[in-house]
């Protein structure tokens, strides 16, 4: 009897693995997202949310893997030149738009020349305007000359600005590409309600034969995360973006439903503006930071969802190791006291912080209130809309305020900007040479190795200029259905559905 | 209008005293005996009391400090150290729960107050004078009201921006337009009554009229729908604290608190059970005494 219960067992088991090797085709996969994606054009898109539609509707030149390193997709080889300013990719045969425009290195110097119309006015020109030259070498290969040196460029390539749009729809509907998106990707566009549903149908003369299982993706929004996964439990839903952190304990083990988690790539904390005010004095931003517990914090705040961090590279960067990044200081209420006797507040200071409303930004923000408190150091909250907020941010009219960024695969991404002088992001108004010259230098250098010790200098300057608090780095979170299968967490937070299919 | 009485009037001051007995002279205590006839009334006064207790003396009665976190007893369930439980920032539901008496008693009166100041007198001159002035007051009122309560609320409090005082003038223009009608409309049948008639024959003047006689006599249906509006008041402050629009961190309010024990419904009920007992109770003791005051200052009733 025993005997019999193994056999079938095993017979169980070998079937089910069988049927985890062998991808299921047709179905439809229902997702939810936490917002509706306003643009569905890669060359103007500005929400992150856009982002997850356009992984399943269009390829890109290159993409990134689990462990954040560039792989093939359009182009299947690539050389860089020696002194790092011309790249060669090679292309893939057999490529079409969904429209029936073949895929070549003609369209790929459309794509660039899109981008860099100023009278277009693509949101992509930063990211691509050190391109200087793109030449068709032949039908498939394409030379992309660069004004310096950029290392990024690859991972620049891996998102947004390397999604190759159809030619022919893009010249057609010029800004009007947005409502009837052509691409080469394994899903062509069917229709978006606004609010309601974003529907892609399987592209049957896709160039990878082993992607698209499903039959259909449809994206559906809810901004509300108890909404979204209440959605899910009730099988409206196939996979859902994000979750509360109070839910993540239940879900480790919840039987009905399966969780991929992960540290992602953004990283969250205070902006402090040290141009003006109180904050202008170096010390009273060490005295803050001092005053600050990262560890409790996140466990008050975030549970398990996020993990304490002390800079903008979080682990599964190439730079995470750096110890001014990854070493999280620990609080120290003594040195917070010595550093506002040094900035001449012995008895604390007060200063408004501002936070975008949410129940997340309000929790961080009590937690630090209390914390600061302690030495004397008093903080007004002061809750701010958000579109509200990031105006203010931009003319550097605050004091404090808790705003992060979702991060991208190359540490470039997750630095030059916000802390370059006069840089678009740069809302502490923080300006440090030094700090320039490096970020530069960073960005020619070309071995990991160079480009590692020349932001280990920047780190150990930013941690002691404090223009920006780094205080955790959030999880990444999917949950999904067990029909679900063959699904991949790659650290950006992109749902990638060619590969995935659905079991009965 | 009316700096001080005209000679006439004053002449006959004596006699106007003596003018024909107006209704608003009921003693007090014949109301009061009235009111504790009803059984529901006096409970809801005595929880509205209780409720006030709460709030004044809130530092001496709560147990610990409603907003000092205690980063320990985190969502700790409720037992006899804290009776209500802990919050997602270790503070006591219990001490928040009392000094979220404070937030709703001042939203409830403030904002009232607010609605009552410039609605009553606005009513009192729409309603004495009629004509254009009548006539504009009432298409603006019209317009206020044709709004969803809600709505108007969220739409004033979001230009004025979040804060528990810009919340309560926002609840306060809003039950505006309310107390503009309803005193309106007692005075458009007041003003035709004969010791109206007679005041004016004696020569007084229509400041005294309106403030000497008209408004003694319309002033207990005032008094029940404020006592009404409080009730509503706190739950819309409540509704806007709850999004983010009302009292801002890390001030308890029950709205507020509602709204962070929202992701915690699941895990620590404790959360949301107690604020939101709390909304109720006081809600219902004030509708209860609302109620109460109508039925004992109603004279149809009698």
């Amino acid at each position: 009897m025993k005997r019999l219960l193994v056999l079938v067992v095993i017979a169980v088991l070998a079937f089910t693995s069988i049927s985890i090797a062998a991808p299921r085709r047709g179905g439809t996969i229902r997702v939810g997202l936490n917002a509706d994606p306003p643009n569905m054009d890669p060359h103007q898109s500005t929400a992150a949310v856009d982002r997850q539609v356009f992984q399943n509707l269009f390829d890109k030149l290159v993409d990134i893997n689990q462990d954040l390193e560039i792989v093939p997709m359009l182009a299947t080889s690539w050389t860089i030149s020696e002194n790092g300013r011309v790249y060669t990719f090679r292309l893939r045969t057999n490529v079409v738009f969904h429209d029936g425009t073949p895929f070549n290195a003609e369209a790929v110097k459309y794509n660039f020349d899109r981008m860099l119309d100023r009278s277009f006015g693509s949101l992509r020109f930063s990211e691509v305007n050190l391109v200087t030259n793109v030449q068709v070498v032949d039908n498939l290969t394409v030379r992309i000359t660069l004004e310096k040196p950029y290392s990024p460029f690859l991972s620049i390539m891996a998102d947004r600005a390397g999604m190759m749009v159809s030619p022919t729809a893009a010249r057609q509907a010029g800004k009007g590409f947005s409502l009837q998106p052509v691409g080469t990707g394994p899903y062509r566009f069917v229709e978006k309600r606004p609010q309601e549903r974003i529907v892609l149908e399987r592209f049957d003369r896709h160039w990878d034969r082993n992607a698209g299982n499903a039959q259909q993706i449809i994206y559906r929004p809810f901004t509300d995360e108890n909404a979204r996964l209440a959605n899910l439990r009730a099988g409206e839903l196939d996979m859902i973006d994000a979750v509360a952190p109070s839910e993540v304990p239940r879900l480790r083990t919840d039987p009905q439903l399966k969780m991929a988690e992960r540290v992602g790539i953004g990283w969250q904390g205070m902006w402090i503006q040290v141009e003006s005010g109180i904050f202008a004095n170096k010390a009273l931003r060490q005295a803050l930071n001092a005053t600050i517990d990262r560890r409790t914090l996140v466990r008050v705040v975030f549970g398990e969802t996020a993990e304490p961090g002390n800079g903008p590279f979080p682990p599964g960067m190439f730079t995470h190791s750096i110890p001014a990044n990854s070493r999280v200081p620990e609080r120290n209420l003594d040195l917070a006291r010595q550093k506002l006797r040094e900035g001449g507040q012995p008895n604390g200071f007060g200063f408004t912080l501002k936070v975008t409303p949410g129940r997340t930004p309000q929790q961080v923000a009590q937690v630090i209130q209390s914390m600061a408190g302690e030495v004397g150091i008093r903080v007004n909250i002061e809750i701010v809309e958000f579109g509200a907020l990031l105006s203010q941010l931009d003319a550097h009219r605050f004091e404090a305020s808790l705003l992060g960024w979702s991060g991208r695969p190359d540490p470039d991404a997750n630095i030059y900007g916000f802390f370059v002088t006069g840089g678009t992001l740069n809302n502490s108004a923080y300006a440090n040479s030094r700090v320039d010259a490096l970020m530069d230098a960073a960005r020619i250098l070309t071995t990991p190795e160079q480009r590692r010790r020349a932001y280990t200098d920047v780190m150990n300057i930013l941690n002691e200029d404090l223009p920006y608090l780094f205080l955790w780095w959030p999880k990444d979170y999917k949950v999904y259905s067990p029909k679900l299968q063959g699904f991949v967490h790659v650290p950006d937070g992109m749902m990638r559905f060619r590969h995935v299919w659905l079991n009965p | 209008m009316m700096r001080g009485p005209r000679a006439a009037d004053l002449a006959l001051a004596p006699a106007a005293e003596e003018r024909p007995r107006t209704r608003h002279t009921y003693g007090f205590r014949y109301l009061l005996r009235r009111f504790a006839r009803n059984r529901l009334a006096l409970v809801g006064l005595w929880v509205v009391m209780l409720i006030i207790v709460f709030a004044v003396f809130a530092s001496w009665i709560a147990p610990y400090s409603p907003i000092k976190p205690d980063f320990v007893n985190l969502l700790k369930p409720p037992d006899t150290g804290h009776l209500m439980g802990t919050d997602d920032l270790g503070r006591d539901v219990l001490s928040r729960v009392i000094f979220g008496t404070r937030t709703s008693l001042l939203a409830g009166v403030i904002s009232v107050g607010i609605a009552v100041m410039a609605g009553l007198p606005l009513g009192l001159v729409s309603g004495y004078y009629r004509g254009r002035l009548d006539d504009l007051l009432m298409r603006i009122t019209d317009a206020m009201l044709s709004f969803p309560f809600l709505v108007l609320a969220l739409t004033i409090a979001a230009v004025l921006g979040a804060g528990l005082d810009r919340a309560m003038i926002a609840i306060g223009i809003v039950f505006m337009p309310a107390f503009i009608r309803l005193s309106r409309g007692q005075v458009l049948s007041e003003r035709e009554q004969n010791y109206v008639e007679a005041a004016r024959a004696l020569g007084a003047g229509d400041g005294r009229i309106i403030w000497k006689h008209i408004l003694p006599n319309i002033i207990s249906p005032v008094l029940v729908q404020a006592s009404l509006a409080t009730a509503a008041a706190i739950t819309a402050e409540a509704a806007l604290s709850f999004l983010g629009l009302g009292t801002q961190p890390p001030t308890p309010s029950w709205g507020s608190m509602l709204n962070f024990a929202q992701a915690y419904l699941s895990t620590a009920p404790w959360m949301a059970i107690y604020p939101g007992l709390a909304i109720f109770i006081t809600v219902l003791a004030l509708n209860l005494l609302g109620d109460g005051l109508r039925e004992a200052l109603d004279p149809r009733l009698r």
